[in-house]
């Protein structure tokens, strides 16, 4: 044994036991995919996404067009590619906010209790009372339709379980032995939460969060099809799924290959979470 | 036990009144005027005004909200502004049909999800843990609306097996409670596995099975059991989910309950119809929660100490 | 024959459960599948299509309209007017009962009407009622309006669904409550109404002989435009209307099913805010009008169903005068927007409503703009939203529309209400519907020429000179009268849509 495997930092043990999650790195790896064609779209994508084209209407796969056309012609496969960019970037800013802010709440919550905690945990019972899709139907009326509304409405409704997996980490962290000894020597309660406390919240709250990608791009394609989502022409998946059910029966490629898109990435998203859970959970090791 | 239920019971009284309260704001807030909508395209300044004196909306919006409480507790829940029908028959005629695919898909669902689980969970790591966790992951990685519209094709138009959407006998009932409860199903699953593998991790479990009980009256008597209780809490949660989260299902498959009129009447600005219906939704929330504890109380003496 | 009445009995088991005898649901029982629910069914108090609809299938009024929109008298037998068109002699059609069984008579129209144009009622309708000044007995059978000022349309308007004569009786006793409780002297009673179902069965003693012919009617509002398609093709419905025209090519593939296609009196158009920059140059509005294919937006918006419009009111309307075209034609586009300076083109808004087929009209205009380097931004707009931005101005400088998708169908089948809610200078928001706060003296003469006289000739010349006027100043993009396409089943006839998209139900027949 060399010396080095003798030392286990904190994520090499992670990655020692994540690399045994077989299927949670397969689809690491097909997000990581997914990622990288949205980031290169422009020279991933065979066509330009908005270019219509009024001879080529609703044609099927062909050679030319992989994936077929939609109802004006535009390129089915390089919309799906251009359109990872607007959905993965509602399920990563939407699951983002949410967590901050709830890790935020769920902190102060926790570590100063009494009546703060009172007050903040009556407030994300308010929250939590209003089903998520209420919620973000609720957010999209109010602030109007559009990407950047649908990403917050989509955030409001996660801040309440961020808040409260936190809360319930800082409230059992609080008891450990090193915060109360950071405590008894002056540490403020600012660096204390950030330094001390944070951390140990963190793997509970990454898990969450990968998990939490999918549901929220499946939100996004809800409202879209209650007609609160991305607006035209935006190639967001659910967008798509959304208009090209109007088709079902004539030109069926418009509904199953963004629907089968959103399938694979959030699909993705709970084998890589779930993988990550039982990497990081002690218990079930 | 009772007094813990009063306790209970009184700690949703500050909820219910900030909910109450941003329902409110949260409503008036919407950009649009009912009035407006209402007295139609054709209607002049005058008629308008008019409308809007007869809906209440006028004077200071704190008085509106007080007038609004007041009526709310004493059962007076107002019209519709858009069919000028009671509010709390527009609510009730649609109450049940909501009521029930809830029901019907919460029972399917957390039947074969809990079934699934523990197969799972018993057979860990081997073939049916990991067909029973793609399939649960499966359940829950699908676009709800889309599995509607491919159901209703097959099942309807290309079979004739189904109907195709409506409320009316148990045939309407298959598709939307089915697609309802994939999800469900899925959640349920997956945490009904990993609450059955922790608690065979526990003691008293190894201790069972060291004093040579047969292994099917471990996973009985012993796991599942105390596997089921956190499965218990998370039951109450989903069903209040699937109270409003119908909202798309009941669309596609044109079923005549609360989701449906929620989005209608948020398009219509009918503001008597959406504060009654977010106020029941919350409620019902709170009171599932507050069941929820019970059983839980019930099946854990300590925590009614606390 | 028992084996296939068995059989149905399953696909329709809303039928087979509710209905009473099986031979009475057999025999003649049709479904209407509809895109909206109803909102209410006392016509004075509607103003949407469907409802009126419904309403239709109850109440009648002493005018209609027969199936290609031609006014026809129904509960009226004829109508003697002075020539300055200010007072209306109406004869009623004798020994008609109403549902509740009173009678119809001249006392009858006098409730109805004044209940419909009372102030205080409040009923969304009373605007089209605002002409007339009283309604008089003269006897049993004839009954006399006098009106406050000229108005040469004004038996159009009676035909007008608001117009339908409710009972007396039922006036009497249900008040505010009328909307869940109507009655009428049409084919059908009410039968119930609950969330999206209306049931409405035959009238026994109906006046016209041999109608109607089924026994059974009901409308269910379906919205989701694949599930409404399904529920024909699975036989649960026997007509739905609209009939998504993207999915023509599966009803096609169909035995059991046929598409049924009508010209409307729908203009759909882009209003443009005439008082804002850049449109407030005649060439930049023309510019828009050139850059627009119509035969493309019709084939992607409309699958084809529709024909581009050459005048401000569709060519099925009365009144209509050919005005030409504005050919597509980019490069024409391109130079009017530079000779107005605009080279580059510019940006702005385009709002519309947020259903389907509305979001695929404006995407599809954004492309066309983006060719003449014009960038649009697509606003679809909730019902709520829209009332607030479009119609709650105060005054014309504080209006942000700038450009308005949106189609207009005069519903009194007549040139006045096809041009004066919309290019009428005093009819900007919120009073009526000239979103694009147009105004031009000439347009204004002619208008209100044509409100003054019940000379048809007369009227149409002076509609004629509006919509020379109209189509010169262009203050629309003048786009396309698209139809209104419906779909049945093989063995139903004799329902049809209106070209105002309303519904005529008296004839339905089963074979």
């Amino acid at each position: 044994m060399s010396v080095t495997q003798d030392i286990r930092t904190p994520l090499g043990e992670f990655w020692r036991r994540f690399r045994r999650q077989r299927v949670a790195l397969i689809a690491g790896g097909l997000i990581l995919a997914i990622i990288l064609a949205a980031i290169f779209a422009p020279w991933v994508a065979p066509f330009e996404p908005a270019t219509p084209d009024y001879d080529s209407l609703l044609d099927g796969p062909t050679a030319l067009h992989w994936l077929g056309t939609d109802a004006y012609g535009r390129d089915v496969l390089s919309r799906i590619i251009w359109g990872g960019r607007v959905s993965l970037m509602v399920g990563f800013l939407s699951v983002a906010l949410g967590a901050v802010a709830g890790i935020i709440i769920g902190l102060v919550s926790g570590f100063f209790g009494g009546w703060i905690d009172g007050v903040l945990m009556r407030l994300m019972d308010v929250l939590l009372a209003f089903p998520g899709i209420i919620l973000a139907i609720g957010v999209v009326a109010l602030l109007g339709p559009g990407i950047d509304n649908v990403i917050y409405a989509i955030a409001v409704f996660s801040v309440p379980v961020f808040a409260r997996l936190v809360r319930g980490n800082t409230l059992a962290l609080k008891q450990t032995l090193y915060v109360q000894a950071a405590r008894s020597i002056g540490v403020k309660a600012p660096l204390l939460m950030l330094r001390h406390i944070l951390p140990g919240a963190m793997p509970g709250v990454i898990v969450y969060a990968s998990l939490r990608l999918g549901t929220s791009i499946l939100t996004a394609a809800s409202l879209s099809f209650i007609g609160l989502g991305a607006r035209p022409p935006s190639p967001e998946w659910g967008a798509m799924l959304a208009d090209g059910r109007s088709y079902l029966g004539v030109a069926d490629h418009l509904t199953l290959f963004p629907g089968f898109a959103i399938f694979v990435i959030v699909l993705a998203f709970n084998l890589f979470g779930d993988g990550l859970r039982d990497a990081l959970d002690q218990k079930l090791r | 036990m009772l007094a813990y239920l009063i306790r209970r019971l009184a700690g949703t009284i500050p909820v219910l009144l900030a909910v109450s309260i941003f329902v409110f704001g949260f409503v008036h807030a919407l950009p649009g005027d009912p009035a407006r909508l209402e007295a139609g395209p054709e209607a002049s300044p005058a008629d308008i005004q008019a409308i809007r004196v007869d809906m209440g909306l006028d004077g200071p919006i704190w008085q509106q909200y007080l007038r609004w409480a007041d009526n709310t507790l004493h059962g007076k829940l107002g019209r519709s502004t858009k069919t000028r029908q009671p509010v709390a028959q527009v609510i009730g005629e649609r109450f049940m049909p909501t009521l029930w695919l809830t029901v019907v898909a919460m029972l399917w669902s957390t039947l074969v999800g809990i079934g699934i689980g523990v197969l799972s969970g018993i057979r860990r790591g081997r073939w049916q843990d990991k067909a029973g966790m793609v399939l649960a992951i499966s359940g829950v990685s699908f676009p709800g609306f889309w599995m509607g519209l491919l159901l209703i094709d097959l099942f309807s138009v290309r079979l004739g097996w189904l109907p195709t959407g409506g409320y009316g006998t148990w045939q309407h009932f298959v598709m939307p409670a089915f697609t309802l409860g994939v999800g469900v199903a899925a959640v349920m699953a997956r945490f009904t596995r990993s609450a059955f593998v922790e608690v065979s991790g526990e003691d008293y479990v190894r201790t069972a099975r060291m004093k040579g009980v047969s292994e099917p009256v471990v996973a009985w008597k012993h796991t599942l059991r105390n596997a089921l209780i956190p499965v218990i809490t998370l039951t109450g949660l989903q069903f209040g989910f699937l109270l409003g989260g119908a909202i798309v299902i009941e669309t596609v498959f044109s079923w005549p309950g609360l989701g449906r009129l929620l989005v209608d009447s948020v398009s219509f600005r009918d503001y008597p119809v959406i504060q009654a219906e977010i106020m029941l939704f919350s409620l019902e929330f709170v009171l599932i929660n507050v069941l929820v504890d019970l059983l839980y109380a019930v099946a854990n003496p300590e925590i009614r100490l606390k | 024959m028992l084996h296939t009445v068995k059989r149905m009995s399953w696909v329709l088991p809303l039928a087979a459960t509710l209905g009473a005898a099986p031979h009475a649901w057999a025999a003649g029982d049709v479904v209407i599948g509809l895109d909206a629910n109803i909102v209410g069914l006392d016509p004075a108090d509607l103003n949407d299509n469907l409802s009126m609809t419904a309403s239709r299938t109850m109440l009648q009024g002493l005018y209609g309209f027969d199936k290609d929109m031609k006014l026809v008298p129904v509960l009226a037998e004829s109508t003697d007017s002075n020539p300055e068109a200010t007072e209306y002699v109406v004869h009623l059609r004798k020994g008609i009962v109403f549902h509740d069984g009173a009678a119809f008579n001249a006392a009858a129209v006098k409730t109805s009407f004044d209940r419909a144009r009372d102030p205080e009622n409040h009923l969304k309708r009373a605007s089209l009622y605002a002409p007339i000044k009283s309604v008089d007995v003269v006897d049993e059978n004839t009954v006399k309006i006098t009106l406050n000022a000229p108005f040469g349309a004004f038996i159009n308007n009676l035909a007008h669904q608001a117009f339908a004569i409710s009972s007396p009786k039922a006036i009497a006793e249900f008040g505010k409550e009328l909307t869940r409780h109507p009655s009428g002297t049409g084919p059908y009673k009410f039968v119930s109404w609950q969330t999206d179902t209306l049931k409405v069965v035959k009238n026994d003693h109906y006046w016209k002989p041999g109608l109607p012919k089924i026994d059974n009617l009901t409308i269910r509002s379906t919205p989701e435009n694949g599930s409404r398609l399904a529920m024909l093709q699975a036989g649960e419905a026997q007509f739905i209307y609209p009939m998504p025209p993207e999915l023509v090519k599966v009803v096609e593939k169909d035995p059991k099913v046929d598409v049924v296609a009508s010209k409307s009196i729908y203009a759909r158009y882009v209003a443009m805010n005439t008082m804002r920059k850049p449109f407030d140059d005649v060439r930049v509005r023309l510019a828009m009008n050139y850059a627009v294919d119509k035969n493309a937006f019709l084939k992607v918006v409309f699958n084809g169903y529709g024909v581009p419009l050459d005048a401000p009111l569709p060519s099925n309307l009365s009144g209509y005068s050919k005005q030409g075209a504005y050919p597509y034609d980019i490069a024409k586009a391109k130079a009017l927007l530079a000779e107005a300076g605009y080279p580059n083109g510019f940006e702005t808004v385009l709002w519309g409503g947020n259903s389907t087929i509305t979001q695929r009209g404006m995407q599809f205009l954004q492309q066309q703009f983006a060719a003449v380097g014009v960038k649009v931004s697509v606003e679809p707009l909730e019902s709520g939203v829209a009332a607030a931005r479009v119609w709650n101005v105060k005054t014309p400088a504080d209006a942000t529309t700038m450009m308005y998708y949106s189609a207009w169908s005069a519903s009194t089948g007549d040139a006045d209400w096809g041009l004066r809610p919309l290019f009428y200078g005093k009819a900007f928001p919120p009073t009526l519907f000239n979103t694009a706060y147009y105004a031009n003296p000439i347009t204004d003469a002619a208008i209100e020429a044509g409100l003054t006289t019940a000379d048809a000739a007369k009227r149409m010349d002076v509609y004629k000179t509006a919509q020379a006027q109209i189509w010169k100043d262009a203050p629309w993009i003048f786009l396309v009268s698209d139809d209104n396409i419906a779909a049945k089943s093989k063995t139903l006839s004799g329902i049809y849509v209106l070209p105002d998209g309303q519904m005529l139900t008296e004839e339905a027949a089963l074979n």
